[in-house]
């Protein structure tokens, strides 16, 4: 049942995708409604801002089970598109090694930075 | 076939033979059709006085052997079930089905199609051997029991989903919605226990997570059988499985043979005297 497992963990990560990207969505372009709601996100995208939210274990967290989701999400599609055009066991094989390796190294890569602001 | 109130149509038919052609290729004859006549029938015109040597498959010509499914003007059909007026065009293209080899001129390769069918063992399959050796009574099953598979039992294996299925077109490992709605159909026989058995077998890489739902399959059957829902059915199936959420079922038990009969509904008489 392992592909039942996989396949049904792409839907939840497509549905914490859905979640996880609205929210930095709204906080990203929506701080007109934002403010309407009393929240001030006041230069949002600036340096400073973004670094004040990274260092907050919270935002680090969201930020990084977002990025953990999309690789997920994105790289088992990717196999299956690779898979389907070139099927054969031993390209089965290297395709799943390779993009385990590639969603590893990216997940690695896209946390240094918050890990390093969040450890002072 | 009478020559008054016919049309001339021309088919376009593909020829091929392996041991002579690199490639497939058109050849064009021209055939008359008058109302209700079937491509089918076009064919066989051919093959009776333009061409013995065009190759095609057909038997019942009546829909239900599932022999003669060939691409006609683009669309995969049974040619013995679909009528030349159909189209409204004085031209017909007539090809191999796709996704399936040429074995020549209109004759696909049924093998592939034949082999995944197989994969999934669709035959009940039940732990009590010594009553599948010997059997002694029938298995129990209601009406809506059996209503809740039934369409998929018309499956005639013509292999028309197979072709008109876009992932079997990019993916030749697929195991093709023909042998997934099978495996869905006996699946769901409350007379079988063999899930266990044909789980592992739709759930690889090319089998049931990757249909992309496209739906051609149903449009196409021309049974009118719904694969893409099957398939459906059947992922619910391994989720609930999976996840354990289904209860299990005991298969349907034994039920005596009547021991009370209708009387048989006696012959007519024969309407003409018998001298």
């Amino acid at each position: 049942m392992r592909n039942t497992y996989l396949w049904f963990l792409q839907l939840v990560t497509g549905v914490l995708i859905a979640v996880l990207l609205g929210i930095h969505m709204v906080i990203m372009h929506l701080d007109a409604i934002l403010g309407f709601f009393g929240v001030d996100v006041a230069e949002v995208t600036s340096w400073e801002s973004m670094v004040g939210r990274a260092i907050q274990g919270v935002w680090a967290g969201l930020y990084m089970a977002l990025l953990a989701v999309v690789l997920y999400h994105a790289l088992k599609g990717l196999r299956g598109i690779i898979l389907e055009s070139t099927p054969s066991a031993t390209t089965e094989r290297v395709v799943t090694w390779v993009i385990i390796a590639f969603g590893i190294v990216a997940f690695i890569g896209g946390t240094y930075v918050p890990l390093r602001l969040l450890a002072g | 076939m009478t020559e008054d109130s016919t049309k001339r149509i021309t088919f376009k038919v593909q020829r091929y033979d392996p041991e002579q052609d690199s490639a497939p290729h058109f050849q064009e004859f021209t055939v008359p059709a008058s109302r209700g006549t079937t491509v089918l029938e076009g064919l066989i015109y051919i093959k009776e006085n333009l061409d013995s040597s065009l190759a095609f498959r057909t038997s019942c010509r009546m829909g239900i052997c599932g022999s003669c499914g060939m691409l006609i003007n683009n669309y995969p059909h049974l040619a013995c079930h679909t009528q030349i007026e159909e189209f409204h065009s004085d031209t017909l293209t007539v090809k191999s089905l796709p996704n399936l080899p040429i074995i020549k001129d209109l004759v696909p390769e049924l093998n592939p199609l034949f082999e995944n069918h197989k994969s999934v063992k669709p035959y009940i399959l039940r732990y009590d051997e010594e009553e599948m050796k010997e059997p002694t009574a029938e298995f129990a099953q209601t009406p809506q029991e059996l209503r809740s598979f039934l369409q998929f039992t018309y499956c005639v294996k013509c292999g028309i989903c197979v072709a008109a299925c876009p992932t079997a077109a990019s993916d030749k490992l697929f195991l093709g919605p023909q042998a997934l709605a099978q495996c869905y159909r006996y699946c769901a026989d409350n007379r079988d226990e063999g899930e266990q058995e044909r789980f592992p077998v739709a759930d690889t890489d090319h089998g049931i997570w990757h249909c992309h739902l496209a739906g051609a399959c149903s449009e196409a059957c021309p049974k009118g059988l719904d694969p893409a829902l099957a398939i459906q059915l059947l992922k619910r199936r391994l989720v609930s499985q999976a996840f354990g959420l289904r209860k299990k079922q005991q298969p349907a038990p034994l039920v005596s043979p009547p021991t009370e009969t209708k009387p048989k509904v006696p012959f007519p008489e024969f309407t003409v005297k018998q001298s």
